[in-house]
C-alpha cells in the first residue's frame, strides 16, 4: 500500500496513529500488578481521583513508564528508518549494527567511573553510538561504495566485540551496580522517572522534527549517493545530520532503557507495508508506530509472566528476529 | 472551610506527623515513623528477622521468596527481590519498607524515595553485620527489648561455638554457591565469615568479588579439606552425582567423603545464620561438639527445630545467586544468537 504524501494525508495519518497510541497508552495505564478499573485510571488522569494510592500508582509509576516506552520506541524506530535510507539497506538497525552496544558501553563506562561522570551517562552513550556508527560505516565502505553484507557483518562483529568489552567492564563494577546494569542491559523500562522524561522528550521530539525536515532528501538518497548529488542533494550534509541524530536518538534510548533490539527494524518495515517508502509519510508513521509497538511490548512484558516481569528486549527480539531473517532471505535472494 | 480542614486531616497519616530522621546502614537519611505499623520487607532475611523479633503481625507484605517462617508465605507478595512491583508496594500503604543493599537494586531505593515511601536499608557483609542489623532494626522499629534479647542470645551462641573451636586446626573449606560454573563466596560475605567463625578457612578468601568464579583447576590446586553445599535442590545436584563428575572426583575431600550439605540458612543473613554457623562448626570440628552433650548447643537455639540438615529449597533464589544468574543471562543477551545466525 502506498499513501500519497499530501499534507492532508500526512495530517490524517498522524491523527489516526496518535489516537491509536493514546488508546494503547490508556490500556497500558490500566493494566498492572494492582487491579485498577478504567474508571479509576480515568479519574486520576482528569485529576478528580480521591484515592491517593491509585493516584500514586497511575501518575508516579505507570505513566512515566508508558511515556518512556513511547519515547524510546519512537527514537529507535526513527533511528532505524533513517539509517536504512542512508545506508540503502533494509536490514540496518541500531541494534544489529552495534550502535546500541556502543551506546551501552559508553553508558556503562560512565557508571564505572562514577561520580559526576555517571550523571553525564547519556552524553557518553551518545558518543559511543556516534563512534560506532562512524566505525561501522567506514568498515562497510569498499572503494567508495557501501557493501550491504560487509556493512552488516561489520555491525554484527562490532556488536559482539563491544559486548565482550561490556562484560569486562561489568566484572569491574561493584556487585550492587552489576545487578542494576545486568537488568538494564536486557532492556528495562522500569526505572523511568519524571526527571528523565523532561530531559528526553524535547530532545527526541526535536531530533525527529529535524529528520522529518530532511525527508525529501532521504527519498532521493534511496537512489544512491551519486544520483542524489546529481539531483542537487547535499549528500555530506544529509549524512552528517542522519549520523548525528540517529546516534543521539539511539544513545538517549539506550541510556534510558538499555539495549532494546530489533525495534528499528520491525517498525520501519511495518511502516513501509502500511504507507509505502516515502519518508514524508514513513517517518511520522515510524515514530508513532515505534511508540505503539514498544508500549504494547512493554505491557506484554509486564503481564505474560505476571507477577514477575520479562525484559522488554526479549519481547521485541521474539517479534523482530524473525522479521530480520525474512528480510535477509528476501534481500539475499 | 471546615470541610477542607477535615479533608486535610484525614489525608495526613498520624505516623508521618511523628517521623524522625535516622541514617540507615547504607548511609541514606530516612524518615522513619516513631511507631511503624505497616512494614514491607524486600528480602527473606529481613522477613525472618521481623518474625524473630515478634513483629510478624506488623508485616503487611514480603517477597515471593520469603518462605520462612511458613506464615511469611501467606503475606501479600510484592514480587521478587530484584524487581519488586512498586505498585503493589504502594497499594499496601506501608509506613516503612525494609531492604538490603546486597540483594535489592539501587533503582528500587531511588524509586521508593521518589514516591515518598521511607526505605530503611541494611547491609550485610559479616556475621557481626547481621547481629548489628538486628539491633538496628530494633531501634528503627521501636522494639529494642526484643532485639536486644535476641541479639544477646545469638551472641552467646556465637561465643559458645568460638570457644569450642578455639585452638583447633583450621580445615580448608570450599563453599560451593553454584557448581557449574564453579562459583564460590568471596571474602566480604557473611558466608566466608561463618566459615571463619566455625573454625575453618575459606579457600577463596583471596578473591576480590563477592561471588567469584573459580576454575576447577584452581579449586583442586587449593586442595580443600571439606566441601560445603547449601541445601538447594536446583543448584546443587545430589552429592553422589557430584562425586562422580570429571574433575570433581579428583578432590581429596571427595575421596575422603568430606562433602556436606548445610542448611540453606547459611545464605540468609538472618538470625538463622547462627544455626548455620553451629552446623558448619559441627561439620568442621565434630570432635569439639561430640565430647559435650551433643544436645546442649542445639537447645540454645530459639528455633523449634534443630538446625537440621533438612533440604528446603526455595529460599536460595532470592540471594545473590539470582544476581549471578542475571549477569550470566546478560552475557547471553550481549550478542543474540539471531545475529550470528543471520550473518551466516
Amino acid at each position: 500500500m502506498r499513501v500519497a504524501a499530501t499534507r492532508r494525508n500526512v495530517l490524517a495519518l498522524v491523527v489516526i496513529l496518535s489516537a491509536v497510541c493514546a488508546l494503547v497508552g490508556l490500556a497500558a495505564l490500566t493494566i498492572g500488578g494492582v487491579h485498577l478499573t478504567l474508571g479509576e485510571v480515568w479519574a486520576v488522569l482528569r485529576g478528580t481521583s480521591s484515592n491517593p494510592e491509585a493516584t500514586a500508582i497511575v501518575s508516579e509509576i505507570r505513566w512515566p513508564r508508558v511515556a518512556l516506552a513511547a519515547l524510546v520506541g519512537a527514537s529507535l524506530a526513527v533511528a532505524g528508518t533513517v539509517l536504512q535510507a542512508l545506508l540503502r539497506n533494509p536490514l540496518a538497525d541500531p541494534y544489529v549494527l552495534g550502535v546500541s552496544s556502543g551506546a551501552a558501553l559508553g553508558d556503562i563506562l560512565a557508571l564505572w567511573v562514577g561520580g559526576r561522570v555517571a550523571a553525564a551517562a547519556p552524553g557518553l552513550a551518545f558518543a559511543g553510538a556516534l563512534l560506532t556508527t562512524a566505525w561501522v560505516y567506514a568498515l562497510g565502505r569498499r572503494g567508495g561504495r557501501l557493501k550491504s553484507f560487509t556493512l552488516l557483518l561489520a555491525g554484527v562483529v562490532t556488536a559482539s566485540f563491544l559486548s565482550a568489552i561490556i562484560l569486562f567492564v561489568l566484572t569491574l563494577l561493584s556487585a550492587r551496580d552489576v545487578r542494576g546494569a545486568a537488568f538494564w542491559l536486557m532492556g528495562d523500562l522500569s526505572a523511568a522517572t519524571g526527571v528523565e522524561l523532561r530531559l528526553l522528550a524535547p530532545a527526541v521530539i526535536a531530533s525527529i522534527a529535524v529528520l522529518y525536515w530532511f525527508s525529501k532528501d532521504l527519498n532521493v538518497m534511496l537512489l544512491g549517493e551519486d544520483e542524489a548529488a546529481h539531483l542537487g542533494v547535499n549528500v555530506a550534509r544529509v549524512e552528517t545530520v542522519v549520523f548525528l541524530l540517529s546516534s543521539l536518538l539511539t544513545g538517549l534510548a539506550v541510556s534510558a532503557s538499555g539495549a532494546i533490539g530489533y525495534l528499528g527494524l520491525l517498525v520501519p518495515h511495518l511502516g513501509r507495508m502500511l504507507v509505502g517508502s516515502d519518508h514524508r509519510t514513513l517517518l511520522p508513521t515510524a515514530a508513532l508506530g515505534g511508540a505503539i509497538v514498544l508500549v504494547l511490548s512493554d505491557t506484554l512484558a509486564r503481564t505474560v509472566v505476571a507477577p514477575s516481569e520479562l525484559p522488554v528486549g526479549a519481547v521485541t527480539a521474539v517479534a523482530g528476529a524473525p522479521v530480520f531473517i525474512y528480510l535477509l532471505r528476501r534481500t539475499a535472494g | 472551610m471546615l470541610l477542607i480542614f477535615l479533608g486535610a486531616a484525614a489525608l495526613a497519616r498520624p505516623a508521618a506527623l511523628q517521623a524522625r530522621v535516622v541514617v540507615d546502614e547504607t548511609g541514606r537519611r530516612v524518615n522513619v515513623p516513631d511507631h511503624p505499623q505497616r512494614l514491607v520487607s524486600l528480602a527473606p532475611s529481613i522477613t525472618e528477622t521481623l518474625y524473630a523479633l515478634g513483629l510478624g503481625d506488623r508485616l503487611v507484605g514480603d517477597t515471593d521468596y520469603c518462605d520462612y517462617p511458613p506464615q511469611a508465605k501467606l503475606k501479600p507478595h510484592v514480587g521478587n527481590v530484584l524487581n519488586p512491583s512498586l505498585e503493589k508496594i504502594v497499594a499496601l500503604k506501608p509506613d516503612l519498607v525494609l531492604g538490603i543493599a546486597e540483594a535489592n537494586r539501587r533503582q528500587t531505593a531511588d524509586q521508593l524515595q521518589r514516591l515518598g515511601i521511607p526505605l530503611y536499608g541494611l547491609t550485610d557483609h559479616t556475621l557481626d553485620d547481621t547481629l548489628r542489623s538486628i539491633a538496628d532494626l530494633g531501634r528503627a522499629l521501636d522494639c529494642n527489648v526484643a532485639a536486644t534479647a535476641l541479639e544477646q542470645n545469638l551472641r552467646r551462641r556465637v561465643a559458645e561455638v568460638e570457644r569450642r573451636v578455639a585452638g583447633e586446626a583450621r580445615p580448608k573449606v570450599l563453599f560451593v554457591v553454584w557448581h557449574q560454573p564453579l562459583t564460590t563466596a568471596g571474602p566480604h560475605t557473611f558466608i566466608s565469615d561463618v566459615i571463619h567463625r566455625a573454625g575453618g578457612v575459606s579457600i577463596s578468601d583471596d578473591l576480590k568479588s563477592e561471588w567469584p568464579g573459580l576454575t576447577l583447576e584452581a579449586a583442586l590446586d587449593r586442595d580443600p579439606d571439606v566441601i560445603l553445599f547449601p541445601s538447594h535442590v536446583e543448584l546443587s545436584p545430589p552429592l553422589d552425582e557430584i562425586k562422580r563428575l570429571p574433575g570433581w572426583r579428583e578432590f581429596r575431600a571427595v575421596k575422603q567423603n568430606r562433602l556436606y550439605v548445610v542448611s540453606e540458612s547459611i545464605i540468609h543473613p538472618s538470625p538463622r545464620l547462627i544455626d548455620a554457623l553451629e552446623q558448619v562448626a559441627a561439620i568442621l570440628h565434630p570432635e569439639a561438639f561430640a565430647m559435650a552433650a551433643s544436645d546442649e548447643w542445639r537447645v540454645a537455639s530459639d528455633e523449634q527445630q534443630a538446625p537440621g540438615f533438612s533440604s528446603r529449597r526455595e529460599g536460595f533464589a532470592c540471594s545473590s545467586l539470582a544476581t549471578r544468574h542475571l549477569s550470566l543471562t546478560a552475557t547471553l543477551t550481549g550478542l543474540p544468537p539471531q545475529q550470528i545466525e543471520a550473518a551466516q
